[in-house]
C-alpha cells in the first residue's frame, strides 16, 4: 500500500507537468490543427533559460520569494515571445499549405531549438541549484514527499483552473473557442484570427516554460534533447484526452503520469516508455478520438 | 517505346549514372554511395505508404529495422547464410505491419501517426531491453557474415554497392509498375478523396494495410542489406529520429515523385555526411533549410506534375 500511495503522489506530480505541456499541444492543434512538435524543445529551452536567468540574476546566496517568482515571471515571458517567434516564421506562412508542409516545418524548427540550445549551453548535462525551493521535506502516513511536489501540484493546478475559466467564462475566450470551430466564420464575426492564434501561442508556451522551471527543479539534471521525451509523452497525454480538448489534456497529463509511475513502482522503469505507448494504442482501438474527443465528422 | 517520356530519360540518365559511379569513387564515397541506395529503397517504401497512400506512418526505421535485426540473429545466433535471411527479413515486416498496423489503420491522420511513433518506440525498447538474449541490448549484434554466392564471398565495397544497386533497381520497378497497377490507381483516389474513393467502391482500409506491407516489405529487404553492409547492427539506426527522416525525406522531396524522393534522400543523407566538418552547427542549419523549404515549396522539391492519373483520363482536363 506504501508504494502505491508513494507512487500515487509522484505519479500526479509528474502528472500534472505532462498536462500543463499538453495544454501547449492540444491549444495549438485545436485552432490550428497543427502538430507542434517544437513544443517540447520549448519546454527544454525553458529549464535553460529559467537556470540562467536565476544564476546570472538572483542567485544570492539565500532564496527569497521575491527570486523565484520573477524567474518564473522572466522565464515564461521569454519563453512566450520565443513561441510567438516561432508561429510568425515557421507556421504562419505555411497556413494556407498542404497540412504535412506544416507539420515538416515543426520538425525543422524543433531541430532549430535543440541545437540551438546545445551551441548556447553545450551538450553536457547542467544541473539546477537545490536551492532554488526549499528542500523541506512531509511524511504523512509513510509517504514522503517534497516541497517542490506541493508546489508542483498546487500551482499546475491553480493554472489549469485559471486557464479553464479563461477559455469558458471571458470573451477572449469565447473568441478562443469559435476559431477553433472555424475560422472563416469566426473571422466573419469579426475576430482577428491572427490575435486569437498568437494569444494560443502565448499561453501555451508559457505554460510549458512553467512545466520546464519544474521539470529542472524536481529531476535536477537538465540536458538539451530532454524536451523530445517530454514533449513526446506529454503529446501522448494531450493525445490520449483527445486532441484538441482542453480539459481532456488536463485528465490526460495526470492519467499518464499516474500510469507511468505505477508501471515504475510494479514494473520496471525500463519497460515505462513501451506501457505508455501500449496504453496510448489500447486507448485508441478502443475510443479512435480519445478518452473525452467527440466523434468528428470527416470534412467532405 | 515509342514515346520516352522526360521522366523515363531522367531515370535511364539516373541508372547509368548511379551504376558507373563505382568506376570513380574511392572507398570513403562508394560507402556513403551504398548507404544512399540503401537509404533510397527504404524512401521509397515510405512513399508507398505516405506518398501514395495518405497513411500518416512515422514508424518506418521499425520495419527497416526489422528486417536488419532478422537478418542478423538469424546469421550471427542461428547461423543461416545470408541469402537465405532475406526471405524472413521481408516476410517478418510485412506479418508485422498486417498484424499491428491493421487493428489501427482506420485512425485519423494525427492519431495514426503518434501510434506509429509508439510502435516503433516499442520495438526499441525490445530491442534495448534484450528481449529473449536475441537482440544484444543497447550494444547490437557484430559479425554479420559476408554473402556467399556459389562459395564465392562478395566481401568488397564495390559488391556491396551492386547488391545495393540491383535493390534499387527492383525498388524503382516496382514503384513504376505500381502507378500503371489497379492497386496503385485506388491509392491515387484515396489520397486525393477518401469519401469519393470509398464511395466508387474503393476499401481505404484493404489498401492503406496493403500500402503498409508492400513498404513495411521493401523496408525489410533494405533493412537486411543495412546489416550486410555495417556487419553489424544497433538499436539507434532504428530509432524514432531515424523514422522521422524517412517522414521528412518524402514531404521534403515532394511525395509520390519518384525524383523527388531522390533529391529528399540525397538531401537528407548524403549532404550531411559531405557537411560533416561543420559538425557543431550542422542540424542547426538543416532545420532552418527544413522549414524554408516547406515555406518556398510546401509541396517538396520536385512535386508530382499531376500526380499519377493515368494517360487516358488527362484527356480534357487541364
Amino acid at each position: 500500500m506504501d508504494v502505491f500511495l508513494q507512487q500515487l503522489v509522484n505519479g500526479l506530480t509528474i502528472g500534472s507537468l505532462y498536462a500543463l505541456v499538453a495544454l501547449g499541444y492540444t491549444m495549438v492543434y485545436g485552432v490550428m490543427k497543427l502538430i507542434n512538435f517544437a513544443h517540447g524543445d520549448l519546454v527544454a529551452f525553458s529549464a535553460f533559460a529559467g537556470l540562467t536567468i536565476y544564476t546570472q540574476l538572483f542567485d544570492d546566496g539565500t532564496t527569497s520569494l521575491v527570486a523565484v517568482v520573477s524567474v518564473f515571471a522572466f522565464t515564461a515571458a521569454v519563453i512566450a515571445v520565443v513561441g510567438v517567434l516561432l508561429e510568425r516564421l515557421a507556421y504562419r506562412p505555411l497556413r494556407t499549405a498542404p497540412r504535412l508542409s506544416a507539420v515538416v516545418s515543426a520538425l525543422g524548427a524543433g531541430l532549430v531549438i535543440q541545437n540551438a540550445i546545445m551551441l548556447i549551453w553545450g551538450p553536457n548535462m547542467k544541473i539546477f541549484p537545490s536551492d532554488l525551493l526549499p528542500s523541506t521535506v512531509y511524511e504523512v502516513g509513510g509517504v514522503v514527499f517534497t516541497f517542490t511536489q506541493v508546489m508542483i501540484l498546487g500551482f499546475s493546478s491553480v493554472l489549469m483552473v485559471a486557464l479553464f475559466m479563461f477559455i469558458n467564462r471571458t470573451k477572449m475566450g469565447t473568441a478562443i473557442r469559435a476559431v477553433a470551430i472555424d475560422q472563416d466564420a469566426a473571422r466573419l464575426m469579426g475576430i482577428n484570427v491572427n490575435r486569437v492564434i498568437m494569444l494560443i501561442f502565448i499561453i501555451g508556451s508559457a505554460l510549458g516554460a512553467v512545466a520546464g522551471l519544474f521539470l529542472g527543479i524536481y529531476y535536477r539534471g537538465i540536458s538539451f534533447d530532454m524536451g523530445w521525451q517530454y514533449g513526446l509523452n506529454a503529446f501522448v497525454a494531450a493525445i490520449i484526452g483527445g486532441i484538441g480538448n482542453i480539459p481532456g489534456a488536463m485528465a490526460g497529463g495526470l492519467l499518464l503520469g499516474l500510469f507511468n509511475a505505477m508501471i515504475s513502482g510494479y514494473f520496471s522503469s525500463q519497460w515505462a516508455e513501451a506501457f505508455t505507448f501500449i496504453l496510448l494504442i489500447v486507448i485508441l482501438i478502443f475510443r479512435p478520438t480519445g478518452i473525452f474527443g467527440e466523434k468528428v465528422a470527416e470534412k467532405v | 517505346m515509342k514515346n520516352i517520356t522526360l521522366t523515363t530519360k531522367i531515370a535511364i540518365g539516373f541508372m547509368l549514372v548511379m551504376g558507373l559511379y563505382p568506376l570513380f569513387a574511392d572507398s570513403a564515397w562508394l560507402a556513403i554511395g551504398t548507404t544512399f541506395l540503401v537509404y533510397a529503397c527504404v524512401a521509397f517504401s515510405q512513399d508507398i505508404i505516405l506518398g501514395r497512400a495518405g497513411a500518416f506512418n512515422m514508424g518506418h526505421a521499425l520495419f527497416f529495422g526489422l528486417g536488419a535485426y532478422a537478418t542478423a540473429i538469424l546469421n550471427v545466433h542461428f547461423g543461416w547464410p545470408i541469402l537465405a535471411t532475406w526471405i524472413p527479413a521481408v516476410l517478418l515486416p510485412v506479418a508485422v505491419s498486417v498484424l499491428f498496423i491493421g487493428p489501427i489503420i482506420h485512425l485519423r491522420g494525427d492519431y495514426l501517426l503518434v501510434a506509429t511513433i509508439g510502435l516503433n518506440i516499442i520495438f526499441l525498447q525490445l530491442l534495448e531491453n534484450d528481449i529473449f538474449g536475441l537482440t544484444g541490448g543497447p550494444n547490437g549484434i557484430f559479425g554479420i557474415d559476408v554473402i556467399e554466392v556459389f562459395g564465392v564471398a562478395l566481401f568488397s565495397q564495390t559488391y556491396m554497392y551492386y547488391l545495393a544497386f540491383i535493390l534499387l533497381a527492383i525498388t524503382l520497378f516496382i514503384m513504376r509498375s505500381l502507378d500503371g497497377s489497379k492497386f496503385g490507381r485506388a491509392m491515387f483516389y484515396i489520397n486525393k478523396d477518401e469519401v469519393a474513393a470509398q464511395s466508387m467502391g474503393i476499401s481505404i482500409r484493404f489498401h492503406k494495410l496493403y500500402a503498409f506491407a508492400l513498404g513495411a516489405g521493401i523496408a525489410g529487404a533494405a533493412g537486411s542489406m543495412f546489416a550486410v553492409q555495417y556487419s553489424a547492427v544497433s538499436p539507434e539506426a532504428f530509432s524514432v529520429i531515424q523514422s522521422i527522416m524517412f517522414f521528412t525525406i518524402v514531404l521534403v522531396g515532394g511525395s509520390a515523385s519518384l525524383p523527388g524522393v531522390l533529391i529528399g534522400t540525397f538531401v537528407m543523407f548524403v549532404l550531411p555526411e559531405i557537411f560533416r566538418e561543420f559538425e557543431e552547427a550542422r542540424y542547426l542549419v538543416f532545420g532552418i533549410a527544413m522549414i524554408l523549404t516547406m515555406i518556398l515549396r510546401p509541396r517538396g522539391i520536385w512535386p508530382v506534375k499531376f500526380g499519377n492519373i493515368p494517360e487516358f483520363l488527362k484527356k480534357g482536363v487541364k
